[in-house]
Protein backbone atom coordinates (compact mmCIF):
# COMPACT_ATOMS: atom_id res chain seq x y z
CA UNK A 1 0.00 0.00 0.00
CA UNK A 2 1.70 2.98 -1.27
CA UNK A 3 2.18 6.20 1.64
CA UNK A 4 -0.28 8.42 1.22
CA UNK A 5 1.34 12.40 -0.62
CA UNK A 6 0.46 14.11 2.17
CA UNK A 7 3.21 11.75 4.79
CA UNK A 8 5.66 11.93 2.44
CA UNK A 9 5.53 16.15 2.12
CA UNK A 10 4.99 16.03 5.92
CA UNK A 11 8.38 13.42 6.45
CA UNK A 12 10.23 15.24 4.02
CA UNK A 13 9.61 18.80 5.61
CA UNK A 14 10.67 17.37 8.73
CA UNK A 15 13.47 15.97 7.85
CA UNK A 16 14.43 19.37 6.07
CA UNK A 17 13.46 20.79 9.32
CA UNK A 18 15.79 18.78 11.75
CA UNK A 19 18.69 18.67 9.18
CA UNK A 20 18.43 22.39 9.17
CA UNK A 21 17.59 23.65 12.33
CA UNK A 22 21.16 22.90 14.28
CA UNK A 23 22.77 24.72 10.97
CA UNK A 24 20.32 28.23 11.87
CA UNK A 25 20.77 27.87 15.68
CA UNK A 26 24.87 27.64 15.35
CA UNK A 27 26.90 30.25 13.86
CA UNK A 28 28.52 29.50 10.73
CA UNK A 29 31.60 27.46 11.42
CA UNK A 30 33.72 30.13 9.75
CA UNK A 31 32.51 32.35 12.69
CA UNK A 32 33.53 30.05 15.40
CA UNK A 33 36.64 29.28 14.18
CA UNK A 34 37.85 32.65 13.83
CA UNK A 35 36.22 33.76 17.27
CA UNK A 36 38.50 30.73 18.88
CA UNK A 37 41.14 31.68 17.05
CA UNK A 38 40.84 35.26 18.29
CA UNK A 39 39.89 33.97 21.97
CA UNK A 40 43.80 31.55 21.25
CA UNK A 41 45.72 34.26 20.48
CA UNK A 42 44.41 37.05 22.94
CA UNK A 43 45.34 33.89 25.49
CA UNK A 44 48.94 33.41 24.18
CA UNK A 45 49.38 37.13 24.46
CA UNK A 46 47.54 37.04 28.04
CA UNK A 47 50.02 34.53 28.84
CA UNK A 48 53.50 36.00 27.46
CA UNK A 49 52.48 39.16 29.34
CA UNK A 50 51.77 37.18 32.55
CA UNK A 51 55.32 35.71 31.74
CA UNK A 52 56.56 39.15 31.37
CA UNK A 53 55.35 40.14 34.74
CA UNK A 54 56.31 37.21 36.91
CA UNK A 55 59.90 37.75 35.58
CA UNK A 56 60.08 41.09 36.83
CA UNK A 57 58.99 40.25 40.47
CA UNK A 58 62.27 37.94 40.39
CA UNK A 59 65.63 38.77 41.71
CA UNK A 60 67.18 38.03 38.87
CA UNK A 61 64.87 38.45 35.30
CA UNK A 62 65.74 36.40 32.29
CA UNK A 63 65.59 38.89 29.89
CA UNK A 64 67.26 36.40 26.97
CA UNK A 65 64.84 33.75 27.79
CA UNK A 66 61.57 34.96 29.32
CA UNK A 67 61.61 38.32 28.97
CA UNK A 68 62.72 39.39 25.28
CA UNK A 69 60.87 36.26 23.28
CA UNK A 70 57.39 37.00 25.25
CA UNK A 71 58.09 40.82 24.48
CA UNK A 72 57.96 39.56 21.15
CA UNK A 73 55.06 37.94 21.32
CA UNK A 74 52.95 40.45 22.74
CA UNK A 75 53.76 43.16 20.31
CA UNK A 76 53.67 40.54 16.75
CA UNK A 77 50.34 39.38 18.17
CA UNK A 78 48.85 42.51 19.15
CA UNK A 79 49.65 44.22 15.40
CA UNK A 80 47.02 42.09 14.15
CA UNK A 81 44.51 42.45 16.95
CA UNK A 82 41.73 45.27 15.05
CA UNK A 83 41.98 42.20 12.31
CA UNK A 84 40.36 40.10 14.65
CA UNK A 85 36.47 41.67 15.49
CA UNK A 86 35.23 42.05 12.05
CA UNK A 87 31.35 42.14 12.30
CA UNK A 88 29.32 39.76 13.03
CA UNK A 89 31.64 38.02 15.47
CA UNK A 90 30.31 39.39 18.74
CA UNK A 91 27.90 37.57 20.61
CA UNK A 92 25.13 37.58 17.83
CA UNK A 93 26.97 34.56 15.95
CA UNK A 94 25.98 32.49 18.80
CA UNK A 95 29.04 31.50 20.02
CA UNK A 96 30.74 31.96 23.53
CA UNK A 97 32.93 34.98 23.37
CA UNK A 98 32.94 37.63 25.94
CA UNK A 99 33.34 40.42 22.42
CA UNK A 100 30.58 43.09 23.85
CA UNK A 101 28.17 44.55 21.07
CA UNK A 102 29.62 47.35 21.80
CA UNK A 103 32.65 47.09 19.59
CA UNK A 104 30.70 47.37 16.67
CA UNK A 105 28.53 50.16 17.67
CA UNK A 106 31.42 52.06 18.46
CA UNK A 107 34.15 51.08 15.78
CA UNK A 108 35.98 54.47 15.77
CA UNK A 109 36.40 54.54 19.94
CA UNK A 110 37.30 50.70 19.34
CA UNK A 111 40.14 51.21 16.77
CA UNK A 112 41.21 54.08 18.92
CA UNK A 113 41.86 52.31 22.01
CA UNK A 114 42.83 49.17 19.99
CA UNK A 115 46.27 51.18 18.52
CA UNK A 116 46.83 52.86 21.74
CA UNK A 117 47.03 49.15 23.11
CA UNK A 118 49.55 48.33 19.95
CA UNK A 119 51.98 51.72 20.72
CA UNK A 120 52.31 50.23 24.36
CA UNK A 121 52.75 46.90 22.97
CA UNK A 122 55.58 47.79 20.59
CA UNK A 123 56.98 50.49 23.51
CA UNK A 124 57.13 47.39 25.22
CA UNK A 125 59.00 45.15 22.92
CA UNK A 126 61.60 47.78 22.49
CA UNK A 127 62.11 48.90 26.21
CA UNK A 128 62.27 45.22 26.72
CA UNK A 129 65.68 45.25 24.07
CA UNK A 130 66.96 48.07 26.08
CA UNK A 131 66.64 45.49 29.46
CA UNK A 132 66.06 49.18 31.53
CA UNK A 133 64.40 47.18 34.33
CA UNK A 134 62.71 50.18 35.63
CA UNK A 135 61.40 51.38 32.38
CA UNK A 136 60.18 47.78 32.23
CA UNK A 137 58.02 47.92 35.05
CA UNK A 138 56.41 50.98 34.10
CA UNK A 139 55.86 49.85 30.84
CA UNK A 140 54.75 46.57 32.10
CA UNK A 141 51.79 48.79 33.71
CA UNK A 142 51.24 50.80 30.76
CA UNK A 143 50.18 47.98 29.13
CA UNK A 144 48.24 46.69 31.10
CA UNK A 145 46.29 49.59 31.21
CA UNK A 146 45.99 49.40 27.67
CA UNK A 147 44.48 46.39 27.68
CA UNK A 148 42.03 47.38 30.68
CA UNK A 149 40.97 50.05 28.83
CA UNK A 150 39.25 48.07 26.18
CA UNK A 151 38.43 45.30 28.03
CA UNK A 152 36.47 47.33 30.66
CA UNK A 153 34.16 48.58 27.98
CA UNK A 154 34.18 46.05 25.36
CA UNK A 155 34.54 43.13 27.05
CA UNK A 156 31.66 41.48 29.53
CA UNK A 157 32.52 41.16 32.94
CA UNK A 158 35.20 38.47 33.76
CA UNK A 159 32.77 37.00 36.55
CA UNK A 160 29.36 36.89 34.29
CA UNK A 161 31.27 34.01 32.17
CA UNK A 162 31.58 30.27 33.69
CA UNK A 163 35.51 30.19 32.21
CA UNK A 164 37.38 31.53 29.78
CA UNK A 165 36.93 28.87 27.56
CA UNK B 1 11.22 35.75 93.08
CA UNK B 2 14.90 36.32 94.70
CA UNK B 3 17.13 39.71 94.38
CA UNK B 4 19.78 37.86 92.48
CA UNK B 5 17.40 36.86 89.82
CA UNK B 6 16.08 39.67 89.51
CA UNK B 7 19.39 41.57 88.77
CA UNK B 8 20.32 38.81 86.09
CA UNK B 9 17.55 39.71 84.40
CA UNK B 10 18.24 43.16 83.87
CA UNK B 11 21.71 43.09 83.48
CA UNK B 12 23.81 43.48 80.65
CA UNK B 13 26.34 40.99 80.61
CA UNK B 14 29.29 41.28 78.92
CA UNK B 15 29.45 38.70 76.18
CA UNK B 16 31.81 39.83 73.86
CA UNK B 17 35.28 41.21 74.04
CA UNK B 18 36.37 44.63 71.92
CA UNK B 19 38.51 42.50 69.47
CA UNK B 20 36.05 39.97 68.12
CA UNK B 21 33.51 42.87 68.08
CA UNK B 22 35.48 45.18 65.68
CA UNK B 23 37.13 41.75 63.64
CA UNK B 24 33.41 41.23 62.93
CA UNK B 25 32.50 44.92 61.83
CA UNK B 26 36.27 45.22 59.93
CA UNK B 27 35.44 41.97 58.41
CA UNK B 28 32.07 43.16 57.25
CA UNK B 29 33.46 45.93 55.85
CA UNK B 30 36.59 44.49 53.84
CA UNK B 31 34.63 42.11 52.47
CA UNK B 32 32.45 44.77 51.16
CA UNK B 33 35.30 46.85 49.73
CA UNK B 34 36.30 42.88 47.95
CA UNK B 35 33.02 43.03 46.61
CA UNK B 36 32.46 45.95 45.37
CA UNK B 37 36.12 46.38 43.34
CA UNK B 38 36.00 42.92 42.00
CA UNK B 39 32.77 44.04 40.45
CA UNK B 40 34.15 46.86 39.39
CA UNK B 41 37.02 45.58 38.42
CA UNK B 42 39.47 48.13 40.44
CA UNK B 43 41.65 45.30 40.90
CA UNK B 44 44.37 47.95 42.79
CA UNK B 45 41.82 48.23 46.01
CA UNK B 46 40.52 44.74 45.28
CA UNK B 47 43.96 43.07 46.03
CA UNK B 48 44.45 45.32 49.35
CA UNK B 49 41.20 44.75 50.75
CA UNK B 50 41.88 41.25 50.22
CA UNK B 51 45.33 41.21 52.35
CA UNK B 52 43.03 43.22 54.75
CA UNK B 53 40.85 40.60 54.73
CA UNK B 54 43.11 37.93 55.27
CA UNK B 55 44.73 39.41 57.92
CA UNK B 56 41.72 39.98 59.99
CA UNK B 57 40.91 36.09 59.67
CA UNK B 58 44.49 34.77 60.21
CA UNK B 59 44.32 37.10 63.63
CA UNK B 60 40.68 35.94 64.30
CA UNK B 61 42.10 32.68 63.86
CA UNK B 62 44.87 32.93 66.61
CA UNK B 63 42.45 35.10 68.91
CA UNK B 64 40.04 31.41 68.62
CA UNK B 65 43.09 29.88 70.45
CA UNK B 66 44.55 32.39 72.61
CA UNK B 67 41.63 34.95 73.07
CA UNK B 68 38.82 35.68 75.50
CA UNK B 69 36.97 32.78 76.37
CA UNK B 70 34.06 33.53 74.14
CA UNK B 71 36.21 33.69 71.28
CA UNK B 72 38.14 30.73 71.56
CA UNK B 73 37.16 27.98 69.68
CA UNK B 74 37.71 25.05 72.24
CA UNK B 75 34.93 27.16 74.25
CA UNK B 76 32.35 26.62 71.51
CA UNK B 77 32.81 24.15 69.07
CA UNK B 78 30.47 21.18 69.62
CA UNK B 79 30.63 17.42 69.02
CA UNK B 80 27.43 16.21 66.87
CA UNK B 81 25.26 15.12 69.80
CA UNK B 82 25.37 18.61 71.22
CA UNK B 83 24.97 20.12 68.02
CA UNK B 84 21.96 17.74 67.35
CA UNK B 85 20.78 18.34 70.87
CA UNK B 86 20.32 22.20 70.24
CA UNK B 87 19.91 21.44 66.97
CA UNK B 88 16.12 19.69 68.17
CA UNK B 89 15.33 22.80 70.33
CA UNK B 90 15.67 25.37 67.93
CA UNK B 91 11.97 25.50 67.49
CA UNK B 92 11.21 26.35 71.42
CA UNK B 93 10.33 30.24 71.29
CA UNK B 94 11.65 30.78 74.91
CA UNK B 95 15.27 29.03 75.23
CA UNK B 96 17.73 30.16 77.52
CA UNK B 97 20.81 32.44 75.93
CA UNK B 98 23.37 30.74 74.97
CA UNK B 99 26.56 33.02 76.30
CA UNK B 100 28.89 33.08 73.11
CA UNK B 101 28.64 30.71 70.21
CA UNK B 102 25.50 27.94 70.28
CA UNK B 103 26.74 25.04 69.24
CA UNK B 104 25.03 25.66 65.66
CA UNK B 105 26.39 29.28 65.50
CA UNK B 106 29.63 27.35 65.95
CA UNK B 107 29.39 25.85 62.53
CA UNK B 108 28.47 28.92 61.10
CA UNK B 109 31.77 30.64 62.43
CA UNK B 110 33.96 27.78 60.95
CA UNK B 111 32.13 27.97 57.98
CA UNK B 112 32.62 31.60 57.88
CA UNK B 113 36.13 31.62 57.92
CA UNK B 114 37.08 28.68 56.06
CA UNK B 115 34.71 30.27 52.79
CA UNK B 116 36.85 33.45 53.68
CA UNK B 117 40.08 31.82 53.65
CA UNK B 118 38.97 29.68 51.00
CA UNK B 119 38.04 32.66 48.28
CA UNK B 120 41.30 34.96 49.91
CA UNK B 121 43.35 31.37 49.21
CA UNK B 122 42.12 30.96 45.81
CA UNK B 123 42.74 34.77 45.50
CA UNK B 124 45.71 34.40 45.56
CA UNK B 125 46.61 32.89 42.74
CA UNK B 126 44.27 34.62 40.66
CA UNK B 127 45.46 36.13 37.09
CA UNK B 128 44.03 39.27 35.62
CA UNK B 129 43.08 39.27 32.54
CA UNK B 130 44.51 42.41 31.77
CA UNK B 131 48.10 41.47 33.44
CA UNK B 132 47.99 44.38 35.91
CA UNK B 133 47.05 42.81 39.25
CA UNK B 134 47.27 39.34 39.57
CA UNK B 135 47.34 37.49 42.76
CA UNK B 136 50.73 37.79 44.53
CA UNK B 137 51.17 34.27 44.18
CA UNK B 138 49.80 34.01 40.40
CA UNK B 139 53.65 33.05 39.01
CA UNK B 140 53.32 29.44 40.57
CA UNK B 141 50.47 28.90 38.13
CA UNK B 142 50.40 29.52 34.46
CA UNK B 143 47.97 32.10 32.60
CA UNK B 144 45.24 29.48 31.95
CA UNK B 145 45.04 27.83 35.23
CA UNK B 146 45.40 31.40 37.04
CA UNK B 147 42.19 32.20 34.58
CA UNK B 148 40.80 28.93 35.81
CA UNK B 149 41.29 29.58 39.22
CA UNK B 150 40.15 33.75 38.81
CA UNK B 151 36.73 32.07 37.69
CA UNK B 152 36.53 29.59 40.98
CA UNK B 153 37.31 32.82 42.90
CA UNK B 154 34.28 33.59 41.84
CA UNK B 155 32.06 30.63 42.60
CA UNK B 156 33.68 30.65 46.15
CA UNK B 157 32.21 33.70 46.28
CA UNK B 158 28.85 33.33 45.62
CA UNK B 159 29.19 30.88 47.77
CA UNK B 160 30.17 33.34 50.60
CA UNK B 161 27.56 35.32 49.92
CA UNK B 162 25.39 32.40 50.85
CA UNK B 163 26.84 31.37 53.76
CA UNK B 164 26.60 35.41 54.92
CA UNK B 165 23.06 35.49 53.19
CA UNK B 166 22.27 32.10 56.04
CA UNK B 167 24.38 33.98 58.72
CA UNK B 168 21.56 37.05 58.70
CA UNK B 169 18.76 35.01 58.38
CA UNK B 170 19.53 33.28 61.75
CA UNK B 171 20.13 36.56 63.03
CA UNK B 172 17.14 37.58 61.96
CA UNK B 173 14.89 34.34 62.99
CA UNK B 174 16.59 34.62 66.65
CA UNK B 175 15.38 38.09 66.92
CA UNK B 176 12.01 37.94 65.35
CA UNK B 177 11.22 34.50 66.71
CA UNK B 178 12.64 33.45 69.87
CA UNK B 179 13.56 37.44 71.00
CA UNK B 180 16.99 37.55 71.16
CA UNK B 181 18.49 40.40 69.86
CA UNK B 182 22.38 39.07 68.52
CA UNK B 183 23.16 42.51 66.78
CA UNK B 184 23.59 44.82 69.79
CA UNK B 185 25.93 42.85 72.08
CA UNK B 186 28.00 42.74 68.71
CA UNK B 187 28.19 46.13 68.72
CA UNK B 188 28.50 46.99 72.10
CA UNK B 189 29.46 44.01 73.67
CA UNK B 190 26.65 43.23 76.25
CA UNK B 191 23.55 41.38 76.30
CA UNK B 192 20.20 41.11 78.46
CA UNK B 193 18.94 37.89 79.93
CA UNK B 194 20.00 35.45 82.51
CA UNK B 195 24.26 34.19 82.96
CA UNK B 196 25.40 31.36 84.87
CA UNK B 197 28.54 32.82 86.52
CA UNK B 198 30.67 30.34 85.67
CA UNK B 199 29.96 31.74 81.55
CA UNK B 200 31.26 35.25 82.78
CA UNK B 201 33.38 36.30 79.56
CA UNK B 202 37.48 36.43 80.55
CA UNK B 203 38.95 38.86 78.52
CA UNK B 204 42.65 38.58 77.38
CA UNK B 205 45.02 40.71 77.53
CA UNK B 206 45.89 43.51 74.77
CA UNK B 207 49.40 42.66 74.31
CA UNK B 208 48.34 39.25 73.28
CA UNK B 209 46.13 40.90 70.52
CA UNK B 210 49.20 43.43 69.60
CA UNK B 211 51.28 39.62 69.07
CA UNK B 212 48.54 38.41 66.91
CA UNK B 213 48.15 41.22 65.04
CA UNK B 214 52.02 41.65 64.36
CA UNK B 215 52.30 37.89 63.35
CA UNK B 216 48.87 37.62 61.26
CA UNK B 217 50.75 41.11 59.53
CA UNK B 218 53.82 39.27 58.84
CA UNK B 219 52.05 36.75 57.32
CA UNK B 220 50.42 38.54 54.87
CA UNK B 221 53.42 40.68 53.94
CA UNK B 222 55.46 36.96 53.54
CA UNK B 223 52.32 35.91 51.63
CA UNK B 224 52.72 39.05 49.33
CA UNK B 225 56.20 39.98 48.45
CA UNK B 226 58.60 37.63 50.00
CA UNK B 227 57.93 34.34 48.21
CA UNK B 228 59.12 35.80 44.81
CA UNK B 229 62.66 36.69 46.67
CA UNK B 230 63.62 33.13 47.49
Amino acid sequence: MPLPTRWIAFSATMLCLSLASPIVLQAAPGDSALIKSRQDKLRDMGGAFKAIDDELKKRNPDWENAILPNAQTVQSRSSYLLTWFPKGSGPESGVKTYALPAIWQKPDDFTKIGKAAQAEAAKLNQIAASKDLAALKAQATALGKACKACHDPYRSPDYEKENDE
Amino acid sequence: MSAHEKNNKTRRWLVWDAPTRVMHWLLVVFVGVCWWSGINNELEYHLYSGYAVLWVVLLRLYWGVVGSSTARFANFVRGPKAILDYARSLHRRRSPHTHGHNPLGAISVLLMLGTVLAVVGIGLFAVDVDGLYSGPLSGFVSFRQGRHLAHLHYTMFNVLLAVIGLHVLAVIFYYAYKGHDLVFPMITGRRKGEMEPIDALQTAPAWRLAVGALIAAAIVWAITKVFYYW
